[in-house]
């Protein structure tokens, strides 16, 4: 894993995240000896004191939030009264009955389109773009490092510059599809076009970042099996599917992983581009929350939908957590 | 293993399949190769060109005149003017570039509090084993890819009524949710690349845990600590959403103030492409820069060498 890294900067991830190493000090095991004791003894002290101010930290900002936030999803907290009571569970009833019902329904299904239309796009044409990329060619390190960009840039000013790439009269897209001779599509004002635009502009960043991460899974492989087996006859296809697939399957269950991370908490995008718009054709759970929240002032439904977004994030995780352990 | 050795690798393998196969097969082969070559390149083109087209675009906006923007059919060729670069940076009192420092002060900010936290807790999880140990770093990760929404709802109660919502404490705190666990989990897998007998050699030398942290296994890990920290300074200087819940006036980050040259109907293409390129020509220059230099000795066989 460890040689993986010196490629460039965006190898570090996978190999740090998939093969952190897990080795067992020595230096820990309890000795008889009252001097190795002491030693042992210090040494303990010496890493919690090095691990204590960051777990502090982390405490403060990240764990206690959680736990205020899932106690503000029982409450009726507005910010604009200053009256806060305990709720029950009526923000959780709220989701699936009452006034809210048809836009958190909504919410969820295209919270689902999206994630899931988008994860299959770009890891299909992601693994693609990798099975080309990790063929030996001429001036293909131009093309590595090329793709990297799209991790690089700005997320505010990418999605800025497809909004005004899409534009119905004055994008270039359109101004594209004119020259080819095909329709203007209003990709952004039309409920039906609205979110396949935005799954992808997500797409564009979505797909360099899985054929890279997946590249260079292909590119650590090792070459005799893939010899052997076409020496004997067979196809790419089947080179490809019984032996480059399994071998390849932890780092593309990894790419998947970061990518659904990404996908459940995508806000520019919508923000930016459509505003949840038309209707409420794009506008995803994470965007409804952020409208419930900070724009309606109902903070303990907004921590409901919260709840709610996280839970519908573990599971697929987890699933697909499970699925990784079991390759290995 | 290197590119070139992946590509010598499979150049190596040609020769026995021709070797394998009669003379007439070995030119169809060969065919086939071109065939598939040619349409390698054009997937390679073209999804290189969708890959290029928003930052041509935003290069090119950047620097047209309003007049020559709204143009359609597009101008490919016109001349090139600074116009929005003057009115982004002084028509509107210099707002975008106090915003640029906002968003440069966060970084610095935000970032040394991860690498100085961080680091340390990142060397005793690699270096102690103890109970829980796991649960730590599946926590630490659990609370890395959580949505933002997670804190930030929150987060916002407890400001309001702290009173630190618009202040720089406020979003270093919010900041320190993915920079701190990022760090410390990235450093811990550094750490754990660099043999234990390392430690060892140094405390039988009679150095303290921790004259052998800061002396002897910090340079070692520096190359990833470089990384590690470039990336979390990418994290902050991109995002967006805590940047619009918690910035106020005085510590408005550039993003937000980005986003707020998008009109409903109309928008400055011009002032927002010139704006775009202040956010991302210098992370490209700096990643450039630096993947040239010691970014690729990230790798090291800590006993040997």
């Amino acid at each position: 894993m460890s040689s993986l890294a010196d490629r460039d900067i965006l190898s570090a991830i996978p190999s740090a995240a998939l093969g952190p190493g897990n080795s067992v000090p020595s230096a820990v095991r309890r000795p008889r000896n009252p001097v190795r004791r002491y030693r042992a003894w210090a040494d303990r002290r010496f890493f919690a004191l090095a691990a204590f101010p960051a777990f502090i930290v982390v405490a403060a900002v990240a764990v206690v939030p959680i736990l205020l936030g899932v106690w503000l999803s029982f409450t009726d907290y507005q910010p604009l009264t200053p009256s806060l009571s305990w709720a029950g569970f009526t923000n959780y009833e709220g989701i699936f009955s009452g006034p809210n019902e048809l836009f958190a329904h909504s919410a969820i299904i295209n919270t689902l389109i999206f994630v899931g239309g988008a994860l299959v796009v770009e890891t299909v044409f992601g693994v693609l773009l990798a099975v080309v990329l990790a063929r030996p060619m001429r001036g293909i390190a131009v093309f590595r490092a090329l793709f990297v960009i799209p991790l690089m840039v700005n997320g505010v000013a990418s999605t800025v510059t497809w909004r005004s790439l899409f534009n119905t009269s004055t994008g270039w897209i359109n101004y594209f599809f004119k020259l080819v001779g095909l329709g203007q599509p209003n990709w952004l004002g039309n409920a039906h076009t609205a979110m396949p635009t935005i799954i992808f502009i997500d797409a564009w960043a979505g797909i360099p970042i899985v054929a890279i991460i997946v590249m260079s899974g292909m590119l650590l492989l090792p070459h005799e099996p893939m010899e052997a087996a076409r020496l004997d006859g067979a196809s790419a296809v089947a080179v490809f599917r019984h032996i480059v697939l399994p071998g390849i399957r932890p780092v593309l269950v990894f790419a998947i992983m970061f990518r659904m991370i990404d996908l459940f908490r995508q806000f520019a995008e919508f923000q930016l581009v459509t505003g949840g718009g038309p209707g409420v054709a794009t506008t995803v759970l994470n965007f409804f929350v952020y409208q419930q929240t900070f724009v309606n002032g109902d903070i303990g439904f907004g921590a409901a939908l919260a709840v709610l977004l996280v839970v519908m994030m573990v599971v697929p995780l987890l699933f697909l957590f499970r699925f990784a352990r079991r390759v290995r | 293993m290197t590119l070139a050795s992946a590509g010598s690798g499979s150049r190596a393998a040609t020769p026995v399949l021709r070797k394998s196969s009669g003379f007439g097969t070995a030119l169809g082969k060969r065919a086939r190769l071109r065939i598939i070559n040619v349409v390698c390149l054009v997937v390679l083109v073209v999804s290189a060109a969708i890959v290029l087209l928003p930052l041509f675009w935003l290069a090119e906006t950047a620097f047209k005149s309003p007049l020559d923007a709204y143009v359609m059919p597009p101008k490919f060729i016109f001349s090139p003017t600074l116009v929005n670069f003057r009115d982004l940076l002084q028509e509107q009192s210099d707002q975008y570039g106090q915003d640029l420092v906002h968003s440069l002060v966060l970084l610095a900010a935000s970032v040394s509090v991860a690498l100085v936290l961080g680091t340390p807790a990142g060397y005793a999880l690699s270096r102690s084993k103890f109970r829980g140990s796991r649960a730590v770093s599946v926590g630490l990760i659990s609370i890395y890819i959580a949505p933002a929404l997670v804190y930030i709802v929150p987060l916002y109660v407890l400001y309001q009524k702290l009173h630190l919502t618009g202040s720089y404490v406020s979003l270093v705190l919010y900041y320190e949710t993915f920079e701190l666990p990022f760090v410390t989990f990235m450093m811990r897998g550094f750490f754990s690349d660099v043999p234990l007998e390392l430690d060892d050699a140094a405390r039988v030398d009679g150095c303290s845990r921790w004259l052998a942290f800061r002396r002897i296994l910090l340079p070692l890990v520096l190359p990833g600590l470089s990384t590690v920290a470039i990336l979390a300074a990418i994290g902050s200087w991109g995002e967006y959403f805590g940047a619009l819940i918690f910035s106020g006036p005085s510590t408005q980050t550039a993003p937000v103030d980005l986003a707020n040259y998008i009109g409903l109907d109309a928008s400055d293409w011009g002032a927002l492409a010139a704006g775009s390129l202040f956010l991302i020509v210098p992370v490209l220059v700096l990643v450039t820069f630096l993947q040239r230099g010691y970014l690729r000795r990230i790798t090291f066989r800590g006993s040997t060498g």
